[in-house]
């Protein structure tokens, strides 16, 4: 008994009343509170690392009721992913499976005349439009050049002390082999057909975001939204992120030198958009202590040098891909002729002494972020 | 009788405010005890995370990932970084030390991440690339 029944007095029965009102709100608004995280169906955030597909990361993140949702749909990304990773190699063939491999293969000192995946015809003809939009620096007909590049470079990488830099007549002599017109493209047959013997493609400036882009039409179209696609810094968003807000994303100080005092750059909001940087930080080795990164000039034949990084906004995945990596090989005022062609597309330069430079609207997305604790 | 009523009344208030007190504490007690606190560094071999370090004790651990590779992670000043690998191609090495929420190091050859997770707040980053 912990209150007294027998007090007449009516200003006790009404303190009586209150007090025991004031103690079940108490009591009550403890039970929601503890009730709540399993009743109200909020949503949760989750992610999922690859390490398997287009030799780098890939991270899944996602909001959903449950965890058992955001996996089941995991695994339908990862089912994509893995048919995009393995038509679009350039360096891996499979069973069954006619890939960009096996179009590089020579039988007879000649390429064969291959059919194909739809999904590589598809890909092959978005090159030629990037080709012809970017004047010629996206350029998928370049492998003889690049699996040099390619080739200097692991070995650099591992015997650092003999790394080496690929001699400029051998790069000439395998610039012959890139005329993009050589590349015959059937759509009707889905066949693909080079028809200069030494030439090789090598999709690696466009295959990936190529891939998300079309992997988050396959989302949208299945209706899962507020889900965030990383691979290997190409980010495409599809909905909102947390509290069903635009997602934040940082960009990384390209300046590997200041990333101490000043880590990220810029932070954007984002919902259904892409973002993706090509920047001279990302992969690279060393020679004679100068890092030579992996995004080739078709002219100079040599790493480009005029950015530190490019940052590329916009809502397709495939074109932020195609454009940030011929920015990075043009001029700011020729990027900017192209970008004015398009629309929805905004762009930011980071020079080499760490100026940043950007179209009009880049700004709009763009927020202040306080780090806290 | 006026001072019986005054002295029952001092005792139901009494007994209110330790009801109250009490039901405040046990709150308060069940916040905590669901609450995490600040921001760690959390690691993950092939995408599945096996350790979890406060930010906010300094640590020296070395990851043992497959292929028998080692990623050595220091936590320090409330920053993570890998001080050493054996991979091939050095980058997690090479990365800056992070503490941001959002944050990572990735070591590709050995299929380590290093993300920095932190109580739920309105201020987490998705994504920094």
């Amino acid at each position: 008994m912990l209150f007294s029944y027998n007090i007449p007095c009516f200003l006790d029965m009404k303190r009586k009343s209150l007090s025991i009102l004031l103690v079940i709100v108490l009591l009550a608004s403890q039970l929601s509170l503890l009730s709540s995280c399993n009743t109200v169906k909020e949503k949760q955030k989750f992610s999922e690392y690859y390490f398997d597909y287009f030799d780098t990361v890939t991270t899944i993140t996602g909001y959903t009721e449950t965890e058992e949702e955001f996996k089941s749909i995991c695994e339908e990304i990862k089912a994509e992913l893995n048919e995009y990773h393995k038509l679009y190699n350039i360096y891996l063939r499979y069973d069954g499976m006619n890939n960009i491999c096996v179009i590089n293969d020579v039988t007879d000192g000649k390429h064969n005349v291959v059919k194909v995946d739809k999904k590589i015809i598809d890909l092959l003809l978005y090159s030629k439009k990037m080709y012809s939009l970017t004047d010629g620096k996206i350029n998928v007909a370049m492998g003889s050049v690049l699996s040099i590049w390619h080739n200097y470079r692991n070995r650099g990488l591992s015997d650092p002390a003999n790394a080496e830099l690929p001699p400029i007549d051998k790069l000439e002599e395998a610039k012959k082999h890139t005329d993009f017109s050589k590349v015959e493209i059937n759509k009707e047959n889905n066949t693909v057909f080079l028809s200069d013997p030494e030439m090789t493609l090598d999709v690696g400036a466009i295959a990936k975001g190529y891939a998300v882009e079309r992997i988050a039409e396959y989302l949208i179209n299945k209706g899962i939204t507020d889900f965030l696609l990383n691979v290997g810094g190409n980010v495409r968003t599809i909905g909102m992120g947390k509290d069903n807000k635009p997602w934040k994303v940082g960009i990384e100080n390209p300046d590997t030198s200041k990333q101490e005092e000043i880590p990220h750059i810029e932070y954007l909001k984002m919902s259904d958009m892409s973002l993706v940087t090509s920047g001279c930080y990302q992969r690279f080795y060393e020679v004679n202590g100068k890092n030579y990164h992996h995004i080739i000039d078709p002219v100079t034949l040599y790493p480009g040098e005029k950015y530190l990084s490019v940052s590329v906004l916009t809502k397709d995945s495939g074109l932020g891909d195609a454009l940030s990596t011929s920015l990075f090989l043009m001029d700011v005022e020729e990027g900017k002729k192209i970008v004015d062609s398009l629309e929805n597309v905004e762009v930011m330069w980071v020079m080499p002494d760490g100026e940043q430079i950007y179209t009009d609207g880049f700004k709009n997305y763009t927020f202040e972020y306080i780090k806290e604790f | 009788m006026v001072n019986m009523n005054n002295k029952r009344k001092i005792k139901n208030d009494v007994i209110l405010a330790v009801i109250v007190i009490a039901i405040a504490a046990t709150g308060l007690l069940l916040l905590n005890v669901f609450k995490t606190e600040g921001a760690f560094a959390v690691v993950k071999l092939d995408g599945k995370e096996t350790e979890r370090y406060p930010l906010s004790v300094n640590t020296e651990v070395v990851i043992e990932t497959e292929n028998d590779g080692k990623n050595t992670l220091v936590i320090e000043d409330g920053k993570a970084f890998i001080k050493d690998a054996t991979c091939p191609d050095k980058i997690c090495e090479g990365h800056s030390k992070i503490s941001f929420k959002g944050e990572t190091i990735v070591c590709l050859p050995h299929k380590v991440v290093i993300e920095i997770v932190a109580d739920d707040s309105d201020k987490e980053l998705d994504v920094v690339v």
